[in-house]
Order: structure tokens, then sequence, then C-alpha cells
């Protein structure tokens, strides 16, 4: 059995079903971006931050228990933030955490280990999830947003010189035509925003669906079964299948659940690493920051990840 | 004209096949072989959605001026090749995939997925009949599962683990034959009190039919295979119970059969998995919903 053939009937099913199953999302994401854009003020998307930093960047990475977003819409949503004043650190707290430190994550996750020690795997998963958010946050506190942001987006933030209102950003001129708009022109601008957002993005999402529909029907992965025996190893492979396989972070524990012969520090370096890193995030965070800060932080989660499981499987013995 | 092509009538345009390809999976029933049941009105508010995106952007004009602005900040929206490259990547795939899509995986993804033969890894989900190895006698406070005729609930039956009351709570097909599933037959090896249940009994099943290379010391087995499926079809997974026959089955890798057979549950590997001594193979169209939840 050869480890490469490709069907493209395969590939079209197994792609077709990430669509489908993540493209509402992605159009529940742009709607809230947009709502954001036209309904929201920005003096008001940082007034409920608390003043000290650190206690800010803890707050961002608790926000998905009370707005609990999946990964992809996530992406969609700290742009929006973003451009209205979001402070960038908190932002990408909030995109890193929300994928895990959710209800629902951690509802899936107890419900697809039941009888392989839910409850330690999903405090696990929690606990992890936050702290990783949180990391990533105090690491780019100081990091200037041209660093990190896209020339365009960078271009769209507040403060900076316009050339005219578009729909895509909020910065000055937008957010004074939104003073004197009414309900119905909220309404068309939360429609135009979302819709450019959902085109953006969803360009980047179909690039990632496709890589990972690729993965997941035409290549053997009965060859990796062997690499689950050495626990190190396996941890390195789970994680490298949480990246190719791009699963939704609410679903992804019941195909960890499945890789029986894997342990479960492995398993865990999977439900972590997959969320906040995968081949459809790759160029979804594409579209928001600079690559090199995109590869950076791919291959330090990776590093961390891979180190915290492997760590906790010889202190915990799973 | 050329911003007006980009702005307004490409977006609009896009929006509208997406919108068509959602509602047109959701209503026609195709959307069953992609997203389990709860899934599936995602794609009809979704498609709905876009549908009314799609219209704001064509019928209201001054909505679709994004891009215009030098300080746009969609990425590739600001280069003519990045403008025609970003409708192509939104367009073809989504075309193509939904052109061609069939409703059910082909060998070589199965098998590249691997096949589980035990239910060690799977969770039980509603669409199986059957209380799951880690609900049943272990946990007394998991609610029963309803049956197919809505009679006595499984798991206040399997509570009373008697073949009698078995025999009545198990639906039976009009010949008489235990109804089962595949993925039914792998959680009832994994609990002593449903093997009781099962074991001698004659079920019938369907299945797509496999090959088997790793269990086949005799030669006259084969795997009964159906893609178990927990959010979307991306993350199904192919699972199968062995069936022994004496005579090769009159049907092609992947066809559909139907087995009637007696349930054993012999240990082999140190794991104990249901095998089916099959007294009839007969090939049958595929089912509604060729997945299992």
């Amino acid at each position: 059995m050869s480890w490469f053939s490709f069907h493209f009937s395969d590939f079209a099913l197994s792609f077709l079903g990430i669509i489908f199953e993540g493209i509402p999302f992605l159009v529940l994401g742009s709607l809230m971006s947009g709502a954001v854009e036209a309904f929201v003020p920005r003096e008001s998307i940082t007034k409920w931050l608390p003043k000290n930093y650190a206690a800010s960047i803890v707050v961002c990475a608790l926000l998905g228990l009370v707005l609990p977003m999946c990964e992809c819409a996530s992406v969609v949503v700290i742009r929006r933030l973003i451009r209205k004043g979001l402070p960038l650190s908190c932002a990408i707290t909030y995109m890193m955490g929300a994928p895990i430190v959710s209800p629902v994550v951690a509802l899936s996750t107890y419900v697809a280990f039941r009888g392989q020690n839910p409850l330690e795997m999903t405090l696990l998963r929690m606990i992890l999830g936050f702290l990783i958010a949180v990391g990533v946050g105090m690491a780019v506190r100081d990091i200037p947003a041209d660093k990190l942001l896209q020339p365009e987006m960078l271009d769209s933030l507040p403060g900076r010189r316009r050339t005219g209102l578009s729909m895509a950003v909020a910065g000055d001129d937008a957010e004074m035509a939104m003073a004197g708009e009414g309900v119905s022109g909220k309404i068309f601008r939360t429609i135009q925003s979302a819709t450019a957002d959902f085109l953006d993005v969803t360009f980047f999402f179909i690039v990632g669906a496709a890589i990972a529909s690729t993965f997941n029907t035409a290549v053997n992965q009965n060859l990796l079964v062997p690499l689950a025996e050495n626990p190190g190893l396996s941890v390195v492979v789970m994680m490298g299948l949480a990246f190719a396989l791009a699963l939704c972070s609410s679903t992804n524990a019941f195909i960890a659940v499945s890789f029986r012969m894997f342990p479960a520090s492995a398993k865990l370096a999977f439900l972590l690493f997959g969320p906040v890193f995968d081949t459809k995030l790759f160029f979804m965070y594409g579209a928001v920051f600079r690559r090199w800060f995109v590869m950076s932080l791919g291959i330090g989660l990776f590093i961390v990840i891979a180190l915290i499981c492997n760590h906790l499987g010889l202190i915990l013995n799973i | 004209m050329k911003n007006a092509l980009f702005n307004r009538w490409l977006p609009g345009f896009t929006l509208l096949a997406w919108s068509a390809v959602l509602l047109t999976y959701y209503f026609t029933g195709r959307i069953s072989a992609f997203l389990r049941p709860g899934f599936r009105i995602n794609v009809l508010l979704a498609g709905l959605a876009m549908l009314v995106m799609a219209f704001c952007f064509i019928f209201l004009a001054g909505v679709a001026n994004c891009c215009d602005d030098e300080r746009c900040g969609h990425p590739l929206g600001r280069r003519k090749l990045g403008r025609i490259v970003t409708f192509l990547v939104l367009i073809l795939p989504i075309t193509a995939a939904a052109m061609f899509s069939p409703t059910s995986y082909d060998a070589t993804a199965v098998i590249n997925k691997g096949i589980a033969t035990d239910a060690s890894g799977l969770v039980r989900t509603s669409g199986t009949r059957l209380p799951g190895p880690a609900a049943s006698a272990d946990d007394p406070s998991e609610p029963p599962l309803p049956t197919k005729d809505g009679s006595q609930p499984a798991a206040q039956a399997a509570a009373t683990p008697s073949t009698d009351a078995a025999d009545q709570y198990l639906p039976k097909s009009k010949d008489g034959n235990i109804e089962v599933q595949v993925i039914d037959l792998l959680y009832a090896a994994q609990d002593s009190s449903m093997r009781a249940d099962f074991d001698g009994k004659t079920v019938e099943t369907i299945g797509q039919l496999m090959p088997d290379d790793s269990h086949n010391g005799t030669g006259n087995r084969f795997k009964l295979m159906r893609m178990f499926m927990y959010c979307c079809a991306a993350d199904a997974k192919p699972i199968a119970t062995l069936v022994e026959s004496p005579q090769a089955p009159a049907a092609a890798e992947m066809a559909w059969v139907k087995v009637v057979g007696k349930v054993t549950f012999p240990v082999e590997g140190g794991r104990t998995i249901p095998v089916l001594e099959a007294t009839k193979v007969q090939q049958v169209d595929p089912p509604e919903e060729t997945m299992l939840y």
C-alpha cells in the first residue's frame, strides 16, 4: 500500500464536509464582526478591560467562556476588534484562548473521553489552553504593531490618516460616519462589512481545507501507528496530525480519542495544538499577521506544547 | 466599470453561488452524507444569510465599494491579480467538489483512514441503538435511549440482562432476525452484559464489503464496514465487524451487502471482537444515510 494515493472524489467528500461544517461559523463570525463594526463605538471596546495589563490579558484568555467562538470565527472577529482599538496583545490572547477555553469545548472533551479519565483530560486541556493563551499574550506585549500586523491591517488601525470611508475599516472617518447613521444604515454596514470579511477569510479557509482534505484521504495514516510506541515521538506525531487534519476545536476530541494506540499525553498535545495552529489557521492568520510572526507563533507553540505534554506524560504517567 | 465588476458583481455572484450550493445540498437531502443531523440546520441558516448578503451586495450599489479605498484592509483586494485569484479560489473548488462529490468514500480513503474493528476508541452517539460500553452497567444514571419502535428503552433492558428481555426490546426484521448496526456489535463486544444479549443470536445488518488481511487465517473472512461520523465527513472513521462466510461473497469490494448470521465474540490478539458467522450474504442498494452517527 503506497503512502499517498489521491482520488478526487474522496477529496471532494472530505473537503465539502469541512466546508459545510466550518462555513456557518465563518458566516456567524463575519456577521458578529460586521455588527461590531457598525454598532460598537471604539471607546466602548476598551472600556470594559481592566486597567492592569496582566489582568486584561487574563480576562481576554477567559473571554471564550462567555463568548465562545471556534478558531475560524475568532480570526474574523479579532480582525475587527483590532481595528476597533482592542490592544493587539489582548486580541491575540482571545484568539488563542477562545477555541479551547470554552464551555462547548469542555463539554465535548468530557463526553469524548468518557471512560478514559474525562475530568482529568478536560481540566488539563482547559488549564493549559488558558496558560498558553496568557503566555502568548504576554510574549507579544512589547512587540510593536507594525512588526506583527500585515500592512493593510496596520493602515486601517484607528488614528491612522485615511483617504476616505471604506466599508472594511473602522478608522476615524468610519467612526464619525457611524455616529450619524440610522439603524438601517448600521444594518447595511453590518452586512457590507460581514461580506467583505467573509470573502477575505474564506479564501484562506478554503486553501487550508483543501490541504487538510488531501492529507485526510490521500495519505495512509496507518503508517503513523508504529510511531505511537515512542512517548516523545507520539506527542510530535499527534501534533503534526492536528496541524494537517485542521479539525474544528469543538469536535477534535472525538478524533483524538479514536487514536487509541497513542498515549494520553499525545492526545492532549493534539487537543492543545490543533485549535491554535493548523493548516487552515496558518493561512487565515496570514490575512492578519505578518508571515514571520505566523511562522514564529507556530514553531513556538509547537515546541512549548510538545515540551509540556512530554513532561506531563512523565510526571502524571499518562 | 472594472471596479464595479470586482467590487459588486463578482462578490455578489460568489455569495450567490455559495448560497446555491448550501441550500441545494440542504433541500435535496444530500447534506446527510456530509454532516450529522445536529449540524445540518447550520447549513440552511448560512445559505440564507449568504443569500441576503448577496442581494444586498448586488442591489445596493452604495454598499459595494470595498477595496476602492487605498487603505482597504483586505490584502487580496488591492491588486488586480489578487482579486482574480481570490474569486477563482472562492468559486472553483466548491463548484468542482459539489459537482463531483460522491456520498461515500472509496476503498483507498477507507484504507488510508484505517479501519477499527473494536469500539475502544469510539464514543457512543445518538445513532446507535444500544448503550455504549462505558455507559451501560457501569453508569446506571445514563438516560435510556429510545428504541426504533419507541417501546422499552434499551438502557432499561440492559440493566436486566436476561436474554428474553433482550429479545423483546431489540428490533426485529420481517424474517424475525435481530436488526443491528455494525457499531452495535462493536459496542457489545466491550461489555459482558451486552454480549449476552447477542451471543449466539441470529442478526442481520448491512455494510460495505472489504477484504480482511489482518484476521484472516482461514481465508474465509471479510470485513463488513460502515463509516462512523462524529460531525462531518472529514472526521468519519471506518469501523467494521468481521464476517465468516463459507463461500466467497458474490459482490465487489465496497459493494453494499446485507449479512444474516450468528453473532460470536471470540478473543483474538487479546481483544474480544465480534465475528458474524454468515448464513446469507446478499448485495443490496445503499441505505438512505450511508454514514452512522
